[in-house]
């Protein structure tokens, strides 16, 4: 029985009845794959017991197909629409851990999943830690503790209550956004920062700002900021929470660890992460070839940001390149070492690659903002969601009058791609022959720079490879005769059998 | 002081013979502020309108409290000769009128790049050296540096008070002791043979060197002397001058020259009669007021005090005697103006040091010529803080042509390479401004010759450039300025509120500007570097930025630290071997520690990647053994591109070799900057790629799969080549009298310091030590070693040489692995190094 409430198959089954899907595709994340089986059973039976007890008079949709998504290309956080458009499916029932990012096209019902919790132990840190604070306490959950809030709530609610002499404390929660996203009625509700929206807050404030992040939202009243809240959070230390750290950089955060119950109030080595973030963006600005990495086919909103970053790098006098790819790892990116940084387009909770393995930085549309439009600084606000960059910042018209950059990274002035140059070949050329008229200008350079190979020296992915000293075939002029045969190697890549016998030996 | 109006200033600047663009250097606290006060008070030029005395140069409020001048100070001096005083000089000139732009320089080792910066914009060197404390290493230091310019030097044996108040030696002695000061620093200059700049040894019997007293404002010239006696002893100015030093005896008795004592107690040397004991008979007089015996003698030599001054007492009697009689000014200045060079006698030889071009374009023929008519060709050599905030004045100076307010200009900054667009701006002049005394005039325009600071030019400048016409396209720039100190001591600065950051980064930029050594930087964490030369560099650098450039806002600065760099003692003790992550690819490789001194040759650009390859082989096969056929086979340097590592190739007959060479070097590139230990430089190791295993598609074995790989696999032969760590180390030179010894020592020994030499000053009591000092040690070692030696010993450290630390960073509990547990933790790195499993794969 706590299988199917855990994977809350009756709910799920009901929004697969009542909206009438025919085809659902159902995504599980790499952990939890193992019970994809079991459910499927458990749905089916659900949904047969479901129809048989409902109106018999719609027998013409006799069956509903279930399909199980693995492997997602992407983040396993987000809904992967274009797998499931494989299928032809109509809805998505993601599982487990997601960012709750809005999908473009298909509607999406999430399956949170409900990790134990004692509940307890957890309102007692909770407590203790709002009698021992004089901030607001602002509670937030990884979303696989969302089953467990009411209860909180509740415990909290009488221990304080039976706690007469303690102070008024004021505790708010965050609510969960919403189990089921249509992709039509989402936009709305993400460009208007919602009035009406429902709330259902201790404090009972009906105005203020609202806030939401990684699938949570609140109200604060107005007039209160971010910075004056204690934030709690229930979880475990994973992106969600990197995500909530990052975003309110400048508040208090504590958090509470479900698993091993007990609280950890140092986060510093997650803002540690923030200043090496403010690296990157400093490595950025000294790149000359950007590489776009395409990291959802999902998340609402992406394309636009695409063509916001292109539009921001050209405009730097930059070149970019874009480049669809799924998880990027060190090995994938390295195969484009003509791009000085990359810059991932993708959920908030996927976006944060950090990692020495990268031979090029990957940062987020948002550093990239900072790093390539001109006159912004960093000031420690921090922005995780691309959406919430797309109407917010214009590209803006960059003055003439500008002086040379400063380079933290070489510790000097440096000279940025002339731009005149830049645009008076964008209005005159286009695609290809922008191309070659960048070969010739490599080519004419070429004597005399050997560094090319150095990151940040080439303005093109063409003036990179004829700085290379391998330009693709050798012809080997001498001797007309043909090569004679030569014995190849055989065996498994782990080790051929030519050496595993020199192993032996 | 000269009362001058700007247009006044500005007529003189055209006549190019008569002017001497001059620095003074010296060891620190010899005396060259107090001397070049000395002459700015006679001949220095202010504004008409500013009245009064004010102190030129050491304008800052920390100089004064500190008593050393931080920043070089430029002040230009007025000086009209007489025809008379002139008729034997016989270089060119334009009238009696001379113009002489001096630059007064720091003397701390910590600044010398300041020095250095001083001394590309001047032609002549004043030598500053304290007669008793003689030739000390700053002295040699900026010495050779100045020859290294072409910077014709001149000396002045400086502090001679001391010998005749304060250790009362006998003129023999004293003499001795002048020869020896000379002599000392004729040693460094003979080594700076030079045809074009021809002898530039000193001599005080050509006038090439002064005796003087910057205290109390008096100097000589054996040409003052002989100018006296010549006429009185009937013989020619210049003999009489010959006979004024050397071994030139004369017989008081007899009234007889020979050319050795003759033992009889009437025979003295010629400097001892005729100048030292003269000069201490009047002093003598003075300071026990025997004012009957006085005047007669002033009468004699022709000095008429004026009545107030004749009230005067002791020290204060013997100034004004001494300061009327032979003035500090006048004996110095007519030294410059005689034997230093005026910029178009210095640029002819200079052209050669100073242009990177071709000698033969126009461009190089109009510095040659110092052509007012030519292409202008200008070097900023510093960038000076302005008063209003934020912005800077670019000092420099025009080697030919002339530089207007308006003019458009192309600035070539230290990146520029002919041809290109690169670090390359067309910008126009503001202003031009010439400095008078403290307040800055705007000109029309200023001609080659002269130093000159620029308006407008300031946010495309970082530290120097070289500006000509904006039409001149072909020029190639001045060459830039080679420090002789490097910056190895760094500090971590984050502002106490998170909001001042903007502020911070301004502050940071703007600092790199003011300082020519100074490096601004950020680390891996996300922290701002800031590196300076030495812990008082450092510490005035933080000043600045705080008090000047951030307006007050508070920052929080780390404790210095020091960058290590990653060597391996051995040979890898095996080949090791990395796949790919697709497993289909192999590499192997073998790290070994380059030659001695081959790390440093490729440091001096002796060695490195432009070379021509014979000549490059030629050098490696004879002086550090290497096979000719090898050293054609080096893949590159590294980190970038330049470093002192290398990967060499050393694989026999592997297909598709070339095409991953781009990859491994990639990698290369990469993993040299970080190294395994603790993500520090690499220094002084070969990779040599002994085999390699490619997958026969291409695009299996793209730098996708390569680059990472050879990352691993130099790491995995760093970390079986037994890895150590190199500290950088300072040379130390301490003066100091022999009680003070014991505490020197064992201060040194307390800081892992070893002497190794010590010298006794002949005829001094004082000892010259040398030892070398870990860098780490250094923070805090000149307050102790001041206090262990009651204030008598000052050291001077400069960088010298990276210094391997013999534990194993391997080693857990050693105490090169604690250091690099520290430089892991700071740098936000797992404490623990990745393992060498990690890194090699098996087969």
């Amino acid at each position: 029985m706590e299988f199917e409430s855990n994977y809350e198959i009756a709910t799920t089954a009901d929004f697969i009845y009542s909206r009438k899907f025919t085809r659902v595709a159902l995504q599980f994340p790499d952990n939890l794959l193992k019970d994809a089986t079991r459910v499927v059973r458990a749905l089916k039976a659900k949904l047969l017991s479901l129809r048989d007890s409902g109106e018999e008079h719609n027998g013409d949709n006799n069956d509903v197909g279930l399909y199980v998504m693995a492997d997602t290309t992407y983040g396993s956080c987000c809904v992967d629409e274009v797998g499931a458009s494989h299928i032809n499916a109509d809805c998505v029932i993601h599982y487990g851990h997601t960012c709750l990012s809005p999908t473009s096209t298909l509607p999406a019902f999430f399956v949170f999943g409900k990790t134990p919790i004692n509940v307890s132990n957890c309102v007692e840190n909770l407590s203790k830690n709002a009698l021992a604070n004089e901030k607001p306490i602002l509670v937030l959950y990884g979303l696989e503790y969302a089953h467990a809030i009411p209860h909180i709530r509740e415990a909290l609610k009488e221990a304080l209550s039976s706690d007469v002499s303690g102070p008024k404390l004021e505790i708010n929660y965050a609510n969960v956004m919403c189990t089921v996203i249509n992709p039509s009625e989402n936009h709305k509700s993400i460009n208007e920062p919602a009035s009406g929206s429902p709330a259902d807050d201790i404090s009972g404030a009906v105005t203020g700002t609202r806030y939401a992040i990684g699938g949570l939202t609140w109200n604060i009243p107005e007039g209160h900021k971010m910075e004056d809240y204690l934030l709690f959070w229930i979880g475990s230390d994973n992106s969600a929470f990197a995500n909530v750290v990052l975003t309110f950089n400048s508040s208090e955060i504590v958090r509470y660890d479900a698993a091993e119950e007990r609280l950890v109030t140092d986060v510093s080595h997650r803002l540690r992460i923030l200043k090496r973030r403010y690296y990157l963006v400093e490595k950025a600005k000294d790149a000359n070839i950007i590489g776009i990495l395409v990291g959802t086919l999902g998340v609402a909103g992406y394309l636009d940001m695409i063509h916001q970053m292109k539009e921001l790098i050209t405009k730097a006098g930059k070149k970019t390149y874009t480049f669809a790819m799924g998880r990027p790892n060190p090995a994938k990116l390295a195969n484009f070492p003509e791009c000085d940084v990359f810059i991932t387009v993708s959920c908030a909770q996927t976006a944060l690659l950090d990692s020495k393995e990268f031979f090029a930085p990957v940062i987020t549309p948002f550093e990239a903002m900072l790093a390539f439009g001109r006159g912004r600084q960093w000031t420690g606000a921090y922005v995780m969601e691309f959406r919430d960059l797309i109407s917010s910042s214009p590209v803006e018209v960059r003055n003439q009058a500008e002086e040379a950059r400063f380079s933290f990274i070489r510790g000097r002035y440096v000279e940025d791609t002339d731009q005149q140059e830049t645009f008076n070949d964008e209005q005159g050329e286009e695609g290809a022959l922008a191309l070659v008229t960048a070969a010739e200008k490599a080519l004419q350079l070429r004597d005399g720079n050997v560094n090319h190979l150095v990151k940040g020296t080439a303005k093109s992915g063409a003036e990179f490879f004829l700085g290379r000293s391998y330009h693709g075939l050798e012809i080997h002029g001498d001797g007309s005769s043909p090569e004679p045969y030569i014995v190849g190697r055989s065996g498994k890549a782990s080790g051929y059998e030519d050496e595993k016998s020199k192993q032996e030996s | 002081m000269v009362k001058f109006t700007a247009d006044e200033l500005r007529r003189i600047m055209d006549y190019k013979h008569n002017i001497r663009n001059m620095s003074v250097i010296a060891h620190v606290d010899h005396g060259k502020s107090t001397l070049t006060d000395s002459l700015v008070a006679a001949a220095g030029i202010i504004a008409q309108e500013v009245a009064g005395d004010v102190r030129m140069t050491d304008t800052r409020a920390d100089e004064a409290e500190r008593g050393i001048t931080i920043k070089s100070t430029g002040i230009s001096l007025y000086y009209a000769m007489s025809d008379d005083s002139l008729k034997s000089y016989g270089g060119e000139r334009q009238g009696n009128e001379y113009l002489i732009n001096l630059i007064d320089s720091p003397g701390h080792v910590d600044f010398s790049s300041e020095v250095t910066a001083a001394l590309r914009i001047t032609d002549g060197a004043l030598v500053v050296v304290d007669c008793v404390e003689g030739v000390c290493v700053q002295t040699e230091t900026v010495l050779r540096q100045a020859l290294g310019e072409r910077i014709r030097p001149v000396l002045t044996v400086n502090k001679m008070d001391r010998c005749f108040l304060e250790l009362q030696v006998d003129g023999e002695e004293a003499y001795q002791t002048f020869q020896r000061v000379i002599e000392n620093a004729n040693v460094i200059m003979a080594t700076y043979e030079d045809p074009l700049l021809g002898d530039v040894q000193v001599y005080p019997e050509k006038g090439t060197v002064a005796f003087s007293a910057g205290l109390h404002g008096w100097a000589f010239t054996l040409t003052n002397f002989a100018r006296m006696y010549a006429s009185k002893f009937g013989v020619d100015e210049s003999k009489m001058m010959e006979r004024l030093w050397g071994e030139n005896f004369f017989d008081a008795a007899t009234k007889k020259w020979s050319s050795k004592n003759t033992g009889s107690p009437s025979c003295k040397r010629g400097f001892v009669q005729f100048c030292y004991e003269p000069i201490k008979q009047i002093i003598g007089i003075c300071m026990n007021d025997q004012k009957d015996k006085l005047w007669p003698m002033l009468q004699k030599l022709n000095i008429a005090l004026k009545s107030d001054e004749k009230d005067l007492m002791g020290k204060a009697l013997m100034k004004r005697v001494m300061q009327t009689w032979l003035p500090a000014s006048d004996a110095l200045l007519e030294m410059m103006i005689f034997h230093l060079p005026s910029p178009s006698k210095a640029q002819k030889y200079r052209v050669e040091n100073l242009y990177e071009g071709p000698l033969d374009d126009q461009y190089a023929a109009a510095i040659r010529n110092c052509d007012p008519e030519g292409p202008l060709m200008l070097y900023v050599s510093k960038m000076i803080p302005a008063s209003d905030k934020g912005r800077f004045f670019a000092f420099g100076r025009v080697f030919s042509g002339k530089v207007s307010t308006g003019q458009k200009v192309r600035i070539m900054g230290p990146n520029f390479v002919p041809g290109e667009k690169k670090d390359l701006y067309v910008k126009s002049v503001q202003r031009t401004v010439i400095w008078m005394g403290k307040k800055q005039e705007t000109v029309e325009d200023v001609p080659c010759g002269n130093t000159v600071a620029m308006v407008g030019l300031d946010q495309y400048i970082t530290k120097n450039a070289t500006l000509t016409n904006e039409k001149e396209v072909d020029a190639h720039p001045i060459r830039a300025m080679k420090f002789s100190v490097s910056p190895v001591v760094r500090v971590a600065v984050q502002c106490k509120v998170a909001s001042d950051l903007p502020k911070l980064v301004e502050g940071l930029k703007r600092l790199a500007k003011s300082d020519p050594m100074v490096v601004c930087t950020i680390e891996e964490s996300g922290e701002h570097i800031i590196a300076g030369a030495g812990e008082l560099h450092l510490e005035i650098c933080l000043k600045d930025l705080q008090e000047d450039f951030m307006g007050g806002a508070e920052i929080v600065k780390s404790d210095p630290v020091v960058s290590f760099r990653e060597t391996v003692l051995e040979k890898s003790c095996r080949t090791v071997m990395s796949k790919s992550p697709n497993k289909h690819n192999r590499l192997y490789m073998e790290a070994r520690p380059l030659e001695e001194g081959l790390p440093e040759a490729i440091d001096d650009g002796r060695i490195g990647p432009r070379d021509d390859p014979k000549s490059r082989s030629k050098i490696l096969a004879e002086e550090f053994g290497w096979d000719k056929d090898l050293a054609k086979k080096i893949w590159c340097f590294g980190p970038e591109t330049t470093g002192p590592n290398m990967v060499v190739d050393m694989c026999k007959g592997v297909q598709y070799l070339n095409e991953i060479k781009d990859s491994v070097v990639a990698g290369f590139q990469w993993a040299s900057k970080e190294g395994a230990l603790a993500e520090e430089n690499m220094r002084g190791i070969c990779f040599e790629v002994c085999d390699v295993v490619l997958h026969a598609d291409a695009i299996h074995r793209g730098g996708g799969q390569v680059i990472p790989t050879a990352r691993r696999v130099i790491y995995a032969s760093q970390l079986t080549a037994k890895p150590r760590l190199l500290e950088p180390v300072y040379l130390v030179e301490i003066q100091a009298p022999e009680q003070a010894l014991g505490g020197i020592y064992s201060v040194l020994n307390q800081k892992r310091g070893h002497v190794f030499e010590e010298i006794q000053r002949p005829g001094t009591p004082l000892y010259n030590i040398k030892a070398y000092l870990p860098v780490i040690e250094s923070f805090g070692f000149s307050s102790t070693l001041r206090a262990a030696t009651s204030g008598q010993a000052f050291p001077q450290c400069v960088f010298d040489h990276w210094d391997m630390m013999s534990s194993d960073p391997l080693e857990t509990g050693s105490q090169a692995a604690q250091l690099v547990v520290d430089i892991r933790k700071r740098k936000g790195l797992k404490e623990q190094m990745t393992p060498l499993s990690e890194y090699e794969d098996k087969l």
